[in-house]
């Protein structure tokens, strides 16, 4: 086969923001039809939100948007109106698979649930997937990745310890689990409908998704009561094991992180550190790990003075896990994102060129290909007159009624 | 009973912990998942904490929790025999997925072009901390290290103190979320014109996925973020993301429109908010979140957020996030795994399952079905393997070997 995995698949997606976005986004770089609709009375929040071209908010300015739709058609469309909900029941014989990540509420309220859906289309598969799923007394309780990360679990196991608040994760963190999880369930679906011919409706809590992150601290407590909490970079397996300061490097903080399993890593540290005198109960992991506290100190002041790139180079020969702890500057550098060919410049038709994050694979004969994200409503003419069969004057009139933008 | 979505595809789990999830989620949709371990074991059974702190094989709660609906065989892969053994199963499998250092199968005969000769068809994906062609593709990389190099360490934790990984270490399960998305598009290539594929999934690459698009703030603001304790933001817009409370934390979003109007009403209510709180218009404020606040909206932001933490101060966890369900707040409780435990809307969804081990003769409550399907349900899950648990339906009953070569293998080693 030439070209792409998903070739000749259709996606009409209402999702937003997050997880839905995200999970269409595989099926799109991979060849997919994806057409985003877009309400242009409940712009996608990530449309207004920074990182914007040039320091600048607009809503074809936002590279969060772009990162997270590209390869996709925009058509801008206002829901509330009968009129604009009349053309995209149209669209649905088209398509192969229908997303949407709104409380649950909202499609039922515009009659495009599953249940009606599907007696448009029979063999129709549709993903829903909101904070805490379809059902249960919380459904239709909003919200996004922030809230969700804390709700399932990783705020509490973030920071230096028990006296300490939790130090959470960067951004939406359960936005980046559940994805996953479901477009794996979501190509597994349209792989058995191509073979069966049956469709079916996807419900995935955001919540629930992100809790298998955490399953093994959940098994615990439910089998023996111990809650798992946060105590800084302490591991009951590795020591040393943390982030250790190094040398400034014009005039800005530099760590590394490094993890020893055994013995030997131990003495091979060492000695890229000069074999200093050191207390004989760091001899054995087990003394390491009890005398965690009094070890960090050693290490950070046996690395204080070192280079992170050049400490790291050493410690891996010396078949050590090290390596600096990257800020976003680091990244764009780092050689073996470079070699991966992990970033992507794309030309936004808003935007111009920029750089993107591609895809975290690399596949041998159907690699997927990274188009730039549409502005908003690029493909609504062409979507309306090429799949719908309206004039330019039927659109026009639309957009006077505000059904259209 | 196993979900029918992907019911009669197999795959070979040959992954530690850079990859155990990729099976898990593979298992739950239906594919018959064999984990083929070392004779001594596979890695994931050694990894604390174990259940009760007593360690054993069958007693890791992250071998329990992620090999769990998979058979296990034993191979010893540094044996002719062993090797000979992996070559036959991959000949009747449709996934491969692995984790060992980057070269060693192809090393010793069971690399993707050697596979691909005997099944064609053969999926077969490569899980590497730093990908496969860089400066680092041999390097030692335990979960730390990847998160570190993917970036998301630097932004966790407070200024003046070291980065931060989270008490259960992430970066090997986004990296098996990742195998997983990788293999079913491979998959669905596949069942278009019955060509597999090599697929090598990057961990370091999925870190960096994590960080909502941050990679891009140098580039288009001049500057990266640091690391801001409870706060998030940066470049001169902050928000605080935590608050205490009388018995721990709570997570607030304010500044994103309608939901802090509706706060500063419950404030106001409860008596906390200030005369310029009750009369400020809130729809339209949003410093936080989008940039460039003035100096009157950091200001307004502390007083607040000051004003928000002496009301939170005042009660549990409980009670505010039953306020804010009622008042449809931005807001979550910090919850523990006891929280979670307690949780009347995930048991209202059925979404823990008592699973029967008995391995260890007790039942463990594991999370349920990641999604729910109505046409093929995800089944509840089922325990992990003992070691070689099945050995004999495998290498018997699938490969066809007699009892006496098993006897034979058994007894020089290969398995």
């Amino acid at each position: 086969m030439s070209g792409h995995a998903f070739d000749g698949v259709h996606v009409l997606d209402f999702s937003w923001v997050g997880v839905g976005p995200i999970t269409t986004k595989y099926l799109a770089d991979n060849g997919a039809e994806v057409i985003r609709i877009e309400s242009a009375a409940k712009i996608d929040v990530l449309r207004i939100a920074p990182p914007w071209k040039d320091g600048q908010p607009g809503i074809n300015h936002s590279q969060f948007f772009a990162s997270f739709n590209t390869s996709k058609k925009s058509v801008t469309l206002d829901l509330n109106q009968p009129k604009a909900r009349e053309l995209v029941l149209r669209l649905v014989p088209w398509a192969d698979l229908i997303g949407e990540s709104f409380t649950p509420k909202a499609m039922r309220k515009w009659g495009m649930d599953y249940a009606q859906l599907r007696k448009i289309k029979p063999d129709l598969i549709m993903f829903s997937t909101c904070m805490q799923g379809q059902t249960g007394p919380n459904a239709m309780y909003p919200g996004f990745g922030q809230l969700a990360a804390a709700l399932s679990g990783f705020y509490h196991i973030s920071g230096y310890g028990p006296d300490d608040p939790p130090s959470p994760p960067y951004g939406a963190y359960s936005d980046f689990v559940a994805p996953r999880l479901l477009a794996a369930a979501v190509i597994a679906a349209l792989d058995y409908r191509r073979r069966t011919g049956k469709g079916q409706y996807i419900d995935m809590s955001q919540y629930e998704a992100a809790l298998h992150n955490l399953a093994p601290a959940v098994i615990d407590y439910f089998a023996t009561g111990r809650v798992l909490g946060r105590n800084a970079n302490r591991s009951d397996r590795f020591a040393p094991h943390g982030a250790y300061r190094c040398r400034d490097e014009e005039g800005a903080e530099r760590w590394i992180a490094i993890a020893v399993a055994s013995d030997d890593e131990w003495r091979a540290m060492l000695a890229v550190l000069g074999n200093p005198a050191c207390d004989p109960k760091f001899a054995t992991l087990a003394g390491r790990l009890e005398h965690f506290a009094p070890l960090d100190e050693l290490v950070s002041r046996l690395v204080r003075d070192r280079e992170a790139a050049a400490l790291t180079a050493e410690l891996q020969a010396a078949g050590v896990a090290a390596y600096p702890v990257q800020n976003c500057v680091d990244l764009h550098q780092d050689e073996n994102l470079e070699a991966f060919g992990f970033w992507h410049w794309l030309d936004h038709k808003e935007m111009g060129p920029s750089v993107y994050e591609g895809l975290q694979h690399r596949m041998s004969r159907t690699p997927g290909d990274l188009r730039a994200a549409p502005v908003l409503g690029q493909h609504t003419d062409e979507v309306l007159t090429g799949m719908l069969g309206l004039s330019a004057s039927e659109i026009e009139q639309l957009r006077n009624e505000r059904v259209v933008f | 009973m196993t979900c029918e979505l992907l019911k009669g595809f197999r795959m070979l789990d040959l992954t530690d912990e850079k990859g155990a999830l990729c099976g898990k989620i593979m298992s739950d949709l239906g594919v018959d998942v064999i984990k083929v371990e070392p004779t001594a074991g596979c890695s994931t059974r050694n990894i604390p904490p174990f259940l009760e702190d007593q360690p054993g094989p069958d007693r890791s709660l992250y071998f329990i929790a992620y090999e769990a609906g998979k058979r296990s065989i034993t191979l010893n892969l540094e044996s002719p025999a062993g090797r000979g053994l992996l070559a036959e199963l991959a000949g009747k499998s449709d996934f491969l997925v692995e984790s060992y250092p980057v070269g060693y199968l192809d090393s010793i005969g069971l690399g993707y072009e050697a596979l691909a000769k005997l099944n064609p068809r053969l999926v077969y994906t490569s899980i590497t901390p730093f990908g496969d062609r860089g400066p680092a593709r041999n390097h030692k990389a335990e979960d730390i290290v990847t998160w570190a190099a993917g970036g998301m360490m630097y932004l966790m934790g407070e200024e003046g103190r070291p980065p931060l990984q989270m008490a259960l270490p992430q970066a090997g399960l986004h990296a098996g979320g990742e195998a997983a998305v990788a293999s079913m598009i491979a998959h669905y290539a596949r069942q278009t014109d019955g060509l597999g594929q090599r697929v090598v999934v990057n961990m370091q690459a999925c870190v960096v996925w994590t960080l909502m698009n941050e990679q891009a703030m140098p580039i288009l603001h001049g500057d990266h973020l640091t690391r801001t304790g409870v706060y998030t933001g940066g470049l001169g817009a902050r928000r605080k993301m935590v608050y205490a409370c009388r018995d721990g934390y709570i997570s607030a979003v304010v500044g994103a429109g309608v939901s802090t109007k509706a706060l500063v009403d419950w404030l106001a209510e409860a008596g906390f908010a200030t005369e310029w709180m009750k009369q400020k218009d809130w729809t339209f404020w949003t410093p936080g979140i989008f940039m460039k606040p003035t100096e009157k909206d950091l200001q307004e932001t502390d007083e607040l957020e000051d004003c928000i933490q002496r009301f939170f101060s005042t009660m549990t966890k409980r009670e505010i996030y039953a306020g804010a369900l009622k008042r449809r707040l931005l807001l979550a409780p910090v919850a523990d795994v006891a929280d979670i435990a307690a949780d009347e809307h995930l048991k209202a969804r059925n979404f823990f399952v008592p699973v029967e081990h008995d391995t260890l003769g007790r039942a463990l409550t594991l999370p349920g079905p990641f999604a729910k399907l109505s046409e093929t349900p995800i089944d509840p899950p089922r325990r992990a393997p003992r070691l070689g648990e099945h050995n004999q339906q495998v290498l018997g009953d699938l490969l066809g070997l007699s009892a006496d070569r098993l006897r034979e293998l058994r007894n020089s080693g290969a398995i």
